[in-house]
């Protein structure tokens, strides 16, 4: 059966990771795009080209009334997400919600139940998940290969190169869910927390003045290990993520997604990443796909959507994982401090902790 | 201060000239990016920066984006092939929007290896230089050296040589290289390191953007001390747990040449390297991400590497730059403009060791919570 769809947010994401994907599917009958939702129209239009019989609609409200779909993927500016996927759960469409989940935890509990009283699946798009050496990595600590777990170091960062359409991840938190914790952070925590169930945040730190955090370092401690997550939106990290445990350290780069290394007695072993993932939306999948590009891996994980949807299979990430997201971005909230630079100059350095402080610019 | 507009504000030296001149107190800075994604590297000031988005080769947008402010500085940088047009555009919006003051970023790179003790501030740049990002900057100079004296625009152009510091991109170059064991000296380092430490560009800048008489002029700027790449690289080596002793020497005397060099030789050549920097926007997501992941080569999994390489890869660019004879001469903007503190070399790279430090490249610090 194909599933009548609609797109609400025609930006950056749609364009360039979920677009292929999305015609993948579409050519393989599993879904028919019916709707594209955006109020910047030339954007609408432009992913339109690529769904010839989707409908432009500047609301979702709008295109929900008219287009009645059955599936609906959120790619909208963050802030809008609970909004756009309240209504299309409402509305009894199935929903696939890019992360962040939400811009607060409270309306992460909104999705939930609204999800939960419509009896639809709200699926959050983690798509690293469906890396395949986040699996391995994942597997290589259920087998106790690395023994007990010590510490974690995740770092990630470079320049910000992604073409957004409007200026919201820029923006303040509360109103526009902006800031690097807020853009790269559910990767990361979302990852953390699926290999070591738990986190709470001990101390958090970044840079923002006036604005949203461009640079962000949080000390983390799970039941068994602490670590360190540090995110940039303007320097060139290592983008590795380190666990060390007492009988091996495994190394996964954050760019190579399908590349993962152990140290036993100070060597790196290379290990094969190679994970099958249904790639079809048969019953008992024919296909399969170990993904080695981004826009693969997003592809599996529209398959793993569908299938949830047609087999009753459980979506990768639930709302209620994409909720501990947001928990633990809001913890680091809380008690998030000044950012100290002490290569600063240290009279702009002194000047920059009392405007933090202040909060004032 | 009058109201200032940063032109390619989002770049690596935009964010330090904007957190310096908020830091300092100025309550009207203006920054002026093509894209919303520049914005990232500026989004931690928040509205305590006025936004515009304009297209550098575009006078008309620009001349939108500027109107109101009495001072202009041109940061930007891109494609050579943009590189000229944007700094007439840049020209072109000051003039329209009566601008009292353009300072205008450009680079010592003109100037090549320096190879004559006389080349001073106004002399004239290199116009066959083999390079296409110094080929374009310098025909910006000569643009505005057209139009220094006839411009109702008082234009002040500074020259720095390689910006190094906390975030500047040249220095994560070398230091990446350092760790794994791959940099190079040419000869033994002999060569002039004519640089600046990101705080003394952008106090030079300040400099320029506030003083109260006629600055219009071309001014190299530079770091006090007389440096040699040896220098350099000896004050970060130690930190890197790199031992000086063990970095390849290259000769002086003929370019090691190399496969990967001979394609940054055929890129650099003007016309492909116009067709590439044209086609490259054009390269779908999917594909690049495809050619990546082919030619991403071994994944380094050591925080440092353990071997030293023999044999390094070259990069040409960075060999003309150890090869500098002379000094570049900074009297004329000294002189100019006396009141300057600048940061002492020892101040800069013990500043730009903590940086390293709080991003993880030099793991002295505890990296986890107890």
């Amino acid at each position: 059966m194909t599933l009548d769809t609609m797109i609400i947010g025609c930006g950056a994401v749609a364009h360039k990771l979920y677009g292929r994907p999305l015609q993948k599917l579409e050519r393989a009958g599993d879904i028919r795009v019916v709707a594209v939702v955006d109020p910047y129209l030339q954007q609408a239009r432009s992913l339109q080209s690529s769904f010839p019989r989707a409908r432009i609609y500047e609301h979702a409200n709008d295109a929900i009334q008219a287009a009645l779909p059955k599936v609906t993927f959120v790619l909208s500016p963050a802030h809008m997400h609970a909004e756009h996927a309240v209504m299309a759960l409402q509305s009894g469409s199935q929903v696939l919600c890019e992360k962040p989940m939400a811009t607060s935890v409270r309306d992460c509990a909104t999705m939930i139940d609204s999800a939960a009283q419509s009896d639809r699946v709200l699926s959050i798009g983690m798509v690293r998940r469906f890396f395949p050496s986040f699996r391995r990595l994942k597997q290589l600590i259920e087998d106790d290969v690395l023994g007990q777990i010590r510490t974690f170091e995740y770092r990630e960062g470079k320049r910000f190169d992604w073409d957004v359409a409007t200026p919201a991840g820029f923006q303040k938190r509360q109103e526009r869910g902006g800031g690097v914790l807020f853009d790269i952070g559910p990767h990361a925590i979302d990852l953390l927390l699926w290999l070591f169930g738990t986190l709470c945040v001990v101390s958090a730190e970044d840079d923002a003045l006036a604005g949203v955090e461009a640079n962000v370092r949080l000390q983390l401690k799970t039941s068994e290990c602490t670590g360190l997550l540090q995110l940039s939106w303007d320097v060139p990290l290592a983008n590795y993520l380190r666990v060390q445990g007492d009988k091996a350290e495994a190394v996964l780069p954050l760019d190579r997604f399908d590349r993962l290394a152990v140290k036993k007695r100070n060597c790196y072993e290379e290990l094969d990443c190679g994970y099958a993932f249904p790639a079809d939306t048969l019953k008992v999948a024919r296909r399969h796909c170990s993904p080695s590009l981004y826009t693969d891996a997003i592809h599996c994980q529209l398959i793993q959507f569908i299938r949830s949807i047609r087999w009753g299979e459980r979506p990768s990430v639930e709302g209620p994982a994409g909720q501990d997201c947001i928990s633990i971005i809001e913890d680091a909230g809380c008690i998030r401090q000044p950012m100290d630079m002490d290569w600063l100059d240290p009279r702009r350095r002194e000047r920059y902790r009392e405007l933090q402080r202040s909060g004032t610019l | 201060m009058n109201e200032i507009a940063i032109i390619g504000a989002g770049g690596f030296v935009g964010p330090a000239l904007v957190e310096s001149l908020l830091l300092d107190g100025a309550d009207r800075v203006r920054a002026i990016v093509r894209a919303y994604r520049s914005l990232a590297s500026l989004a931690r000031f928040g509205s305590a920066v006025a936004v515009r988005l304009a297209d550098a080769e575009n006078p008309d947008s620009l001349t939108d984006a500027i109107v109101g402010c009495s001072l202009v500085v041109n940061l930007t940088t891109g494609a050579p092939h943009g590189i000229i047009r944007s700094t007439a555009a840049i020209h072109e919006a000051c003039v329209r929007a009566r601008v009292k003051r353009l300072v205008h970023l450009s680079s010592a790179v003109v100037f090549g290896e320096v190879s004559s003790p006389s080349t001073a501030d106004d002399s004239a740049p290199l116009t066959k230089h083999w390079m296409p990002y110094a080929r374009a900057k310098a025909a910006s100079e000569i643009f505005l050296r057209n139009v220094l004296d006839s411009s109702p625009v008082e234009i002040a152009l500074l020259r720095p040589g390689i910006v190094w510091g906390p975030r500047s991109p040249h220095t994560l170059g070398l230091v990446e290289s350092l760790l794994q064991k791959r940099a190079f000296l040419v000869e033994d380092g002999d060569g002039i390191f004519n640089s600046i430490y990101i705080d003394n560009l952008i106090s030079c800048i300040q400099a320029c953007c506030n003083d109260r008489d006629d600055v219009r002029g071309f001014y190299n700027v530079a770091d006090s001390e007389h440096l040699t790449w040896r220098d350099f690289y000896s004050a970060l080596a130690p930190h890197l747990d790199c031992d000086m002793a063990r970095i390849a020497r290259v000769p002086s005397s003929h370019f090691p040449w190399s496969v990967r060099a001979a394609i940054d030789y055929l890129q650099a050549l003007p016309l492909i390297n116009l067709t590439y920097h044209r086609f490259k926007a054009r390269i779908p997501i999917a594909l690049k991400a495809r050619l990546k992941s082919a030619l991403g080569g071994n994944v380094s999994y050591e925080r440092q590497a353990l071997h030293y390489q023999a044999t390094p890869y070259v990069d040409r660019e960075l060999w003309h730059l150890q090869r500098t004879r002379y000094k570049l001469p900074t009297a004329k903007f000294t002189d100019r403009f006396p009141a300057q503190p600048p940061v002492s070399f020892d101040e800069g790279i013990s500043r730009t060791i903590k940086w390293l430090s709080h991003i993880g490249l030099i793991a002295h610090e505890p990296c986890y919570a107890t």
